[in-house]
C-alpha cells in the first residue's frame, strides 16, 4: 500500500445554512451568501489541485445555479456529486414534512424513508444518476441498509462524528442532541446490525465504507470538547488554539494533527486517512464568535494549501468519496483486520500516550499515563441492535454503550468512596499496595502472528523496601475479541512473594449516569449473584484455570476474565457506586501474570 | 436598560470557555459590559479579550511545530513554530 495520506475534501452547499440564517437573521441574501461560501470552498481546494466531493443538500436541488455549478465542477475537476442527508432545513422541507427536525436517524422509520426517497428521486430528477455517495453527522443501520437495498450506486457515507457525545452536548450549553460517541475514528465498513461496528464478514457487511465527519485528536477529543480539535481549520480556531504574530494569525496545531493521521500509516500498514468536511456555516460573512470572517477564510485557505502542498510532494491522495470506498475495498479484503492508533499528546505538552484500537469485536483505549490502563471499552462482540429515533428506545441518543469510560464514570480516582471504570492491575506486598494506574509508561506498537501486541516500557513499584520492575504487555488477538494481558515481574525479588491483581472494573451506558443494574448477573465457579447493589462477592478457586463472568442482558453483552492464577473474584457494587467488578490473582516470587478478557455477544 | 444585543463581535464567555461550555454573551449598552446568562462573569471587552488569551495557556504547544514523531516510546519532538510556514 502507498504510504499517503488519503484525503476526502467534502464541501455541502447549504441554501438556508442554519447558522447563517441566525446570525444574519433570516435577511434575504441568506441564499446569496450560502452560494459565494460553496463557491469559495470550492475554489480554495481546486487552486490546490484539491477534488472534491460535493454534497448536495435538499435545498441545493431546489436550486439551479448549485446543480449547474456541480455539473461543471464535476467536468472540469473530478468532483463527485454526492447527495447529502444533512442540511435538510429549508422552506420546501418544512412545508412537506411540517418539522422542524433535520438529524435522518432522529425520525422515525417511515419519515427516514421518505426523506431517502424524496431527495434521491430529487437528485435523480436533477442529475440523470443515482449519487454513489451519502452521508449525515450519524446514519444508522436501518437507513444505511435502507438505501443499500433501494439505491446499491451508493458505496460510501459519512456516518458518525468520532466521540461526538455528552461532552458535545455539555459543551454545547446542553442544547447540541447529537449523540454518536463509541464508533471509529477512520474508514470502516459498518456491520448490518449496528453502524457503529465494523463489519465482521461479507455476510455483515452493509455494502458502503462509511467514514467519520471530521478527523479528530484522538486525545483531545476524549476529554475536552470534541468540536475544537479537528482537522476541520475553523474547528480549530472554534479551540482558540492560535497565536497572533506580526505575520498574522498562526495555528500549527492543525498541521501537527494532520501530520499525526500521517504517521498512523505505521500502524495500519501504510494506511493513513484524513478528512475535511467544513458547512458553510463555519463560513459566513458575519464571523463566528470572536473569529472575524478574514480569520475564518484564511484558516480554510490555509487547510486546502496544506494538503495541497503535501500533495505536490507526492505524500497525500485526494480521492472522491466513492473512490475512496474503492480504494478501501481494495485495500481492506480482511474484515478482522483491526484499525490502531498510537496516539501522542501535541497540544497540551504532558507527554502522555494513547492506544486506540477497533475491530468487529471491540473498540477500546489503553492510557499509558495510567501505566496502560483501560479507559474506555465498547462490546462490539455483543452487536447490539439498536435503532435510533423517534419511535425507539433512542430517540436522539445514538451512541454504542460502553462497558468502560474512564472520564464518564470515573477511573482510577474518586472521591473518598466507591470505585470508577478503569482496567488495571494491582500489586501487593507486606500489606502494602500499589496501583499501575499511578506507574506512567510509554509503549511501542508491534504485529505479532495472533494480531498486534503493545509493549509497555517497564515500570517500578516500591512496596515497603521492595523495587518490583513490572512490564505490561497486551496483545489483542485478531478476530476473537480477546485481549490478553501480561505483567511480568523482570527484578530478582530474593525469594519474596507479591500478590498481582488484575481487575476490571466496569459499568454499562452511553452518558454519565448508570441505568439499572439489576438485570445483569455475576458469576464465578458456581456461584451466582443477581446484581442487586449489596457489594457481594463471588470466588473461583477450583481447576487450573480461574475466571469470572459478567453477564448484562440490556447490552446483550457477556465480559470474562480468567487466567492460570489462584483466584476470580466477581463482586457487584452498590448504590453509590453502581459498578461491578471481576479480577484474577495471583501470588508469585517470579514470572508473571497472563489473563485473558473476553467480550461476547450474549442474549 | 433596554434589551441587551450583540457586541461588534460575538463573544463567548471566556469563564464559561474555561469550563468547555461555549455560551455567547450579550452586551449591555447602558454599561458597555458583556456579560454571560449562565455564570456571573461581566466584563469589558479588554478583560475578555484578556481572559481568551488566558485560556490558550493550557495548549503548552500552541506555538510549536512537531518535526518528528519519534520513537513509540518516546514523545513527539517539536521545534518553534516559525510564523508564515506551515
Amino acid at each position: 500500500m502507498a504510504d499517503q495520506l488519503i484525503l476526502n475534501v467534502i464541501h455541502r452547499p447549504e441554501l438556508s445554512p442554519e447558522y447563517a440564517e441566525r446570525a444574519l437573521g433570516g435577511r434575504r441574501d441568506v441564499q446569496d451568501e450560502s452560494l459565494d461560501i460553496f463557491l469559495f470552498q470550492q475554489q480554495a481546494a481546486h487552486e490546490n489541485g484539491l477534488k472534491t466531493t460535493i454534497q448536495i443538500t435538499y435545498a441545493s436541488l431546489y436550486s439551479d445555479a448549485i446543480i449547474e455549478i456541480a455539473k461543471e465542477h464535476h467536468e472540469k475537476y473530478g468532483d463527485e456529486i454526492g447527495l447529502s442527508l444533512l442540511g435538510l432545513p429549508c422552506r420546501q422541507f418544512r412545508e412537506k414534512y411540517k418539522t422542524e427536525d433535520f438529524c435522518i436517524w432522529m425520525f422515525d422509520n417511515d419519515t427516514k424513508r421518505a426523506i431517502i426517497d424524496d431527495c434521491f428521486s430529487l437528485f435523480y430528477e436533477k442529475f440523470g444518476f443515482y449519487p454513489e455517495s451519502t452521508g449525515s453527522y450519524f446514519l444508522d443501520a436501518y437507513t444505511i441498509n435502507y438505501i443499500k437495498a433501494k439505491y446499491p450506486s451508493v458505496k460510501c457515507a459519512v456516518a458518525t462524528c468520532w466521540e461526538e457525545g455528552p461532552k458535545a452536548y455539555h459543551t454545547c450549553n446542553n442544547s447540541w442532541y447529537t449523540f454518536m460517541d463509541g464508533g471509529c475514528w477512520n474508514p470502516w465498513i459498518p456491520s448490518k446490525v449496528n453502524s457503529h461496528i465494523p463489519a465482521e464478514s461479507e455476510a455483515d457487511d452493509s455494502g458502503i465504507v462509511a467514514i467519520p465527519h471530521l478527523s479528530r485528536d484522538l486525545m483531545a477529543c476524549f476529554d475536552g470538547n470534541g468540536s475544537n480539535f479537528g482537522t476541520h481549520p475553523q474547528n480549530v480556531l472554534r479551540g482558540m488554539i492560535y497565536y497572533r504574530d506580526r505575520e498574522g494569525t498562526e495555528y500549527p496545531y492543525l498541521y501537527n494533527l494532520i501530520d499525526q493521521y500521517r504517521h498512523l500509516g505505521k500502524y495500519n500498514d501504510g494506511f493513513s486517512y484524513n478528512m475535511m468536511f467544513v458547512g458553510p456555516g463555519w463560513l459566513n460573512k458575519a464571523g463566528r464568535w470572536e473569529a472575524p470572517y478574514e480569520l475564518l477564510a484564511k484558516s480554510y485557505k490555509d487547510g486546502c494549501r496544506y494538503y495541497g502542498n503535501l500533495k505536490k510532494q507526492g505524500l497525500l491522495k485526494d480521492l472522491t468519496m466513492s473512490e475512496l470506498a474503492d480504494y478501501y475495498r481494495d485495500t481492506h479484503t480482511d474484515y478482522k483486520r483491526p484499525e490502531c492508533a498510537l496516539w501522542k499528546d501535541i497540544l497540551y505538552g504532558s507527554n502522555k500516550e494513547y492506544f486506540w484500537y477497533a475491530d468487529p469485536y471491540m473498540r477500546c483505549c489503553l492510557d499509558f499515563n495510567q501505566g496502560g490502563a483501560m479507559i474506555d471499552l465498547r462490546p462490539y462482540a455483543a452487536k447490539i441492535p439498536q435503532e435510533t429515533g423517534i419511535g425507539t428506545e433512542n430517540v436522539y441518543d445514538a451512541s454504542y454503550p460502553y462497558l468502560i469510560q474512564a472520564n464518564y464514570r470515573a477511573g482510577y480516582f474518586t472521591h473518598y468512596a466507591g470505585a470508577g471504570t478503569v482496567k488495571s492491575c494491582k500489586v501487593t506486598y507486606h500489606g502494602r499496595t500499589a496501583d499501575l494506574c499511578l506507574c506512567k509508561t510509554m509503549a511501542t506498537f508491534r504485529k505479532v502472528p495472533e494480531g498486534v501486541q503493545i509493549v509497555c516500557d517497564p515500570v517500578t513499584v516500591s512496596l515497603d523496601g521492595l523495587d518490583i520492575h513490572i512490564q505490561s504487555s497486551f496483545t489483542f488477538l485478531e478476530g476473537e475479541g480477546k485481549l490478553i494481558t501480561r505483567r511480568e515481574i523482570l527484578n530478582d525479588l530474593h525469594g519474596e512473594t507479591v500478590r498481582i491483581e488484575e481487575y476490571f472494573t466496569a459499568g454499562y451506558g452511553k452518558t454519565e449516569y448508570q441505568p439499572d443494574m439489576t438485570t445483569m448477573t455475576l458469576s464465578a465457579g458456581t456461584d451466582t449473584i443477581q446484581y442487586g447493589y449489596k457489594g457481594r462477592k463471588v470466588f473461583c478457586t477450583e481447576g487450573a484455570e480461574k475466571y469470572a463472568t459478567a453477564f448484562i442482558p440490556d447490552i446483550c453483552t457477556k465480559v470474562q476474565m480468567g487466567g492460570i492464577a489462584d483466584r476470580a473474584e466477581a463482586e457487584e457494587g452498590i448504590a453509590f457506586s453502581p459498578v461491578f467488578h471481576l479480577a484474577v490473582t495471583k501470588e508469585i516470587n517470579e514470572g508473571g501474570l497472563e489473563t485473558w478478557l473476553r467480550l461476547e455477544k450474549a442474549n | 436598560m433596554a434589551q441587551a444585543g450583540k457586541g461588534k463581535l460575538n463573544y463567548r464567555c471566556p469563564r464559561c470557555f474555561m469550563r468547555d461550555i461555549d455560551i455567547d454573551m450579550f452586551y449591555d449598552d447602558s454599561t458597555k459590559l458583556y456579560y454571560c446568562l449562565r455564570c456571573c462573569f461581566t466584563g469589558t471587552e479588554e478583560e475578555v479579550l484578556a481572559l481568551n488569551e488566558q485560556i490558550k495557556e493550557k495548549y503548552g504547544r500552541l506555538r510549536q511545530r512537531v518535526i518528528s514523531f519519534g520513537e513509540d516510546n518516546e514523545p513527539p519532538v517539536f521545534a518553534p513554530h516559525i510564523p508564515g510556514q506551515q
